[in-house]
């Protein structure tokens, strides 16, 4: 690792002001992984995890969950487990119990790619190194993107929460200089195009202070389903965040959202809104789990998540359903 | 000047204290009088009567080594003998403190105890612990805006496996090599050294953590405990024992983290069956496949039978 300056911030606004060309260090499973690697190589590193930001509560309708709640205290906290367990669920998928006990919320919105190029320096990547080249492409694609990527970029997102967090609609709220504002978080995800080394909607100053899910019957349905090379600890090859309300087994609303296969969490509306007022059967989920994988572009090794992803958001869709598997 | 008779406190302010009606109140409530000076003059606040102004009072430094803190209190009892001295750096919260649960402690005594003896004591212990409350609060305020320190050497206080040590480190030093290099702590093992295998798994505040992805840097007052602070004495932890009667290692390279981190997870709730315990055990990885023995250790403790 190299040498870099240590810095605590007390306040958020002193973080703020502090924050121009330092990186932010909450948990540090992430940022921490990345630097002894060096793939990331800050001059400064700004201590976050003694601001007042872990509170998680129940509140005009929604959840509302601080920047620096523990993977942890989310997925076990008994209001997430009840009404939007899709989110619980998919936070206990994913890493294991250590990590989950460091790692933070706000750190899984920022987490970087696993692409196994992206972490070895003797590759190009156009992520780490603007315009190098992808050594990625034509390469060992099996846990690469399908979706999303393009001729600078085909790394997977890795998140399983952000997965479960977009099929809830959930919203960003951020902090910078000028004040706070909320955004969609399927907006704080960029896709690569020709600049994958942009990965998110923020500027320089900007802190993520907490996440909102809105708290709904939908919600409470939610599901979350994950296929992997392992049973457990491993990086998804295909996940899916769903959730389906069919009273009388017709679809009245649904919404899903796929993980492993895209280089941000995938969610594609029209195919959410073609199941409303059909019956919910795995004949509609099939077709709208076709739909959303439409424009897929499987790299040598990774043909295969095409038909494992449809697989997945149908099973995902069926149990959020309560649909007969 | 002549201080009002019986029990008092004394408190000398780097600057003039605003002791607000909030305050005076409590002091009311609470039936002794407060002798608060700051170096360009003073003011006493009696139980009853209006507050006093008065002139500076350099012998009265002087007599109690009142210097630049921003508080020095001094608690007379009955016969004017000093009860406690404490210095703390802030002025206002800290008497408020002081005064407020003194006073809660006298209203809430029984009756027939000896009310001077009591506020006394009382207004001690209450002084105490609003003088470390404001030293505990004061710390992680170093001056105004962001604390920097590093990248060269700097120093870190933790508690380890029950014992205050200072390290001094480089900022980029993981937790992982600071307990080995550093303490000689060998116990948490280097597997990947990037959070994959659980080898130097360690409790952090009583949660078990990956020891190689945590700065020591942002550890600051931190507890931790190792495979070393399990045991008492001769005594090993009942998890420790369990992996020695179910055999639940070969190589034991792993051990180390694995027996922390099962000891933790029993913590966290106990596991409805054997596939709980593989989940929950996922982060510690075994090489040498121990998992049927290591699975049959942690049943044991948790009193899940064979």
């Amino acid at each position: 690792m190299r040498l870099f300056t240590f810095q605590r911030a007390a306040e958020v606004s002193e973080a703020i002001a502090a924050a121009p060309g330092a990186a932010f260090l909450a948990g540090g499973t992430n940022l921490v992984d990345l630097m002894k690697i060096e793939v990331l190589n800050p001059e400064r590193v700004l201590d976050i995890s003694r601001l007042q930001l872990r509170e998680i509560a129940v509140r005009d309708g929604g959840l509302q969950i601080g920047a620096l709640a523990s993977n942890t205290a989310v997925a076990e906290h008994e209001e997430v487990r009840r009404r939007a367990p899709a989110l619980s669920e998919a936070l206990l998928s994913g890493a294991s119990p250590q990590l989950r006990n460091s790692a933070t919320v706000g750190g899984n919105l920022m987490q970087r790619t696993r692409c196994a190029y992206y972490r070895d320096l003797a590759t190009r990547c156009n992520k780490r190194q603007p315009g190098t080249g992808c050594d990625a492409i034509g390469g060992w694609t099996r846990m690469h993107a399908i979706l999303g990527t393009s001729e600078s970029c085909i790394a997977a997102h890795p998140s399983d929460m952000c997965v479960a967090l977009y099929a809830l609609d959930a919203a960003v709220r951020v902090r910078g200089p000028s004040g706070e504002r909320e955004l969609p978080v399927s907006d704080l995800h960029l896709l690569p195009g020709d600049h994958p080394e942009m990965e998110f909607a923020l500027g320089p100053s900007d802190l993520i202070v907490s996440v909102r899910v809105p708290l709904n019957d939908l919600a409470a349905r939610s599901r979350y389903v994950k296929v992997r090379d392992r049973q457990s600890y491993a990086f998804a090859l295909a996940s899916c965040a769903a959730a389906v309300q069919a009273p009388g087994g017709v679809v009245r609303l649904a919404r899903f959202a796929l993980g492993g296969v895209g280089t941000k969490p995938w969610r594609v509306p029209q195919a959410e809104s073609w199941m409303q007022g059909r019956p919910a059967s795995r004949e509609t989920f099939t077709r709208a789990a076709e739909m959303a994988l439409q424009g897929a572009r499987p790299q040598r090794d990774n043909a295969f998540k095409v038909e494992l992803a449809k697989r997945t958001a149908v099973r995902a869709l069926m149990l959020s359903a309560g649909a007969q598997a | 000047m002549e201080l009002p008779r019986g029990p008092c406190l004394l408190a000398f302010c780097a600057s003039q204290p605003r002791l607000e009606e909030a305050f005076r109140a409590e002091l009311r409530g609470l039936g002794a009088p407060l002798l608060a000076l700051w170096p360009s003059g003073g003011i006493l606040l009696g139980a009853d009567d209006e507050p006093i102004q008065v002139p500076p009072q350099p012998e009265l430094w002087r007599l109690h080594g009142a210097g630049s803190a921003a508080l020095t209190a001094v608690l007379l009892d009955d016969r004017h003998r000093v009860r406690l001295r404490r210095e703390a750096p802030e002025a206002e919260a800290t008497l408020l403190a002081a005064v407020r649960e003194a006073g809660r402690a006298v209203r809430s005594a029984p009756r027939g105890v000896g009310r001077r003896e009591l506020l006394v004591n009382s207004l001690a212990v209450a002084l105490g612990i609003a003088v470390l409350q404001a030293c505990a609060s004061s710390r992680p305020r170093l001056a105004t805006g962001v604390a920097s320190a590093g990248p060269g050497v700097i120093d870190v206080n933790l508690i380890v496996n029950g014992e205050k040590r200072t390290l001094s480190v480089e900022p980029r030093v993981v937790l992982l090599d600071a307990l080995r290099e550093n303490l000689g702590l060998t116990g948490a093992k280097k597997g990947c050294d990037m959070g994959q295998c659980g080898a130097c798994t360690v409790l952090v505040e009583g949660q078990r953590v990956n020891s190689c992805l945590k700065l020591v840097a942002q550890l600051e007052g931190a507890s931790v405990t190792t495979i070393e602070g399990l045991a008492r004495g001769a005594e090993l932890h009942p998890m420790q024992q369990a992996f020695l009667d179910e055999d639940a290692l070969q190589c034991g390279y792993c051990t180390p983290g694995q027996i922390l981190s099962a000891v933790a997870l029993l913590q966290e709730g106990k596991p409805a069956d054997d596939d709980e315990i593989r989940e929950r055990m996922s982060g510690n990885l075994c090489r040498c496949g121990a998992y049927p023995n290591i699975l049959a250790a942690i049943k044991s403790v948790a009193g899940m039978g064979h």
